[in-house]
């Protein structure tokens, strides 16, 4: 399986990130999320922010997916403007999951990715995070924890929520935690 | 041992990253909406717990804090070795001053212990983050009279600031960590800047014109340490200035509205450059 993917911009400004290099990496992620879709990248290299979103035209295999990446999801934090490729595989990995999720008929109820709580984010990312690990990409689980206790509390029984999601494999938008 | 050591040698093993305000201010990016004016400010920037990127900024903030007590740590042992014990003239120090800079390296060491505990429960990883040195640059002056002003008024009063948000970040977030150590930090950060007012008024008392170097000095520091206006009054930075806490720490309120002015000044010229950069660049 080789995803199409395009990038843009095609030349970057700001930033020193290599469109080419980011498209190659996107096409490895997709091969190892089983993600068939094109994809089409876009970032906005004028924030050093890292909101990121998905947009899906509908559930097939055909329908472009459209990822939406502030530059510094993909930025190496030691050295501010360049890229990093480990940041970048943990970035599209989490956002094409979250497309892939969004494929499924159970997640129909969830809202646009810029429309989402940050509680329902952060549940959201805790379901993608273990995921990404068991995949062999090496997300830091005490990021996503303090993250998921922010918004959920910081309690024990808080902590055996993130346990469950960052364990689970199959679930639906419904099986998401709400904000207390 | 070795005095008057150079930013470049300090010791960092492998995992850091150091950089520099030139570096920072070459970055043409920016969090803050450029294109507002002072007087057309829009959502808040401050960092709280509502902010959609809250965790992330406050793993950045508490690193930035760790690597901070570092080089404070470096800093105030720094004048307590550097300068021979005398009565204040000739590039001496009283004996007294030593004592205190050498119980500020102490407190600065058990504050990076804590926020090194405190990023390691946030999930940062030490060096994750670069590390700007323009802390220990404030500290390399060869009058100790311009390190009090430059390290113990405007880098501790920068501590105090990041503190009381993070503090605050941590009791809205209902962090019992974060809150605890933060709250007891600051109060550490109060008597470091109340111990630098004091010995700057005491070793100058009869100097007028080395005091007035010495505050000019702290201006120029406390002007890079706004940090293109990441620290100010106005709801577009993300710290605000702990004014209470200042004033506590011996700031006058005319100090303080000197330094908001500056922090002001300074969020304004970093927009108005970051928006001629990102027009030069086409985006």
């Amino acid at each position: 399986m080789s995803t199409h993917v395009t990038v843009s911009p095609e030349e970057f400004s700001l930033v020193s990130y290599d469109a080419e290099r980011i498209a190659e990496i996107a096409r490895e992620v997709a091969d190892l999320l089983q993600v068939p879709n094109p994809l089409a990248i876009e970032i906005d290299e004028t924030t050093p922010l890292s909101k990121m979103s998905a947009v899906v035209d509908s559930g097939s295999s055909d329908a472009t997916v459209t990822l939406r990446l502030q530059s510094g999801a993909l930025e190496d934090t030691r050295n501010l403007t360049t890229f990093s490729e480990a940041r970048a595989r943990l970035s599209l990995g989490r956002v094409m999951l979250r497309a892939r999720d969004r494929m499924r008929d159970d997640f129909a109820d969830a809202p646009d990715d810029l429309e989402t709580s940050n509680s329902e984010n952060a549940a959201w990312d805790a379901y993608c995070g273990g995921r990404l690990e068991r995949l062999g990409l090496e997300p830091i689980q005490q990021q996503y924890r303090y993250d998921f206790r922010n918004r959920f509390g910081f309690r024990d029984d808080v902590d055996t929520v993130f346990d469950q999601l960052w364990a689970s494999d199959d679930l639906g938008w419904h099986d998401l935690p709400t904000a207390p | 041992m070795r005095q008057f050591f150079p930013v470049e040698d300090l010791a960092r093993d492998e995992r850091f990253v150091q950089t520099n305000m030139a570096k920072r201010l070459a970055d043409k990016r920016s969090a803050i909406d450029v294109k507002k004016t002072a007087k057309s400010r829009g959502s808040s920037n401050r960092l709280t717990p509502e902010r959609h990127d809250a965790s992330d900024a406050a793993r950045s903030l508490m690193h930035g804090i760790m690597v901070g007590e570092i080089q404070a740590l470096e800093g105030a042992g720094r004048t307590a070795h550097d300068f021979e014990a005398g009565d204040g003239t000739n590039d001496t120090i009283p004996f007294e001053l030593k004592l205190d800079m050498a119980r500020q390296a102490w407190d600065e060491a058990r504050h990076v212990e804590i926020s090194a505990k405190l990023s390691d429960w946030m999930g940062t990883e030490l060096g994750q983050f670069s590390e700007n040195t323009v802390l220990f640059e404030a500290a390399c002056s060869n009058d100790p009279v311009l390190r009090l002003a430059g390290v113990n008024r405007a880098l501790e009063g920068l501590a105090i600031d990041v503190f009381t948000q993070m503090k605050e970040f941590g009791q809205l977030a209902g962090d019992p960590f974060l809150e605890f150590c933060e709250d007891w930090m600051l109060a550490d950060e109060v008597t470091h800047v109340k111990m630098g007012s004091d010995w700057l008024r005491r070793v100058t008392e009869q100097d007028p014109d080395r005091r007035a170097k010495a505050l000019e000095f702290q201006q120029v520091v406390d002007k890079l340490f706004s940090f293109g206006g990441a620290r100010g009054d106005s709801e577009e930075s993300p710290i605000g200035l702990a004014r209470r806490f200042r004033e506590l720490a011996g700031f006058t309120d005319d100090e303080v509205d000197t330094i908001a002015e500056m922090d002001h000044d300074a969020l304004e010229e970093r927009k108005a450059a970051v928006r001629l950069a990102q027009e030069a660049a086409g985006v």
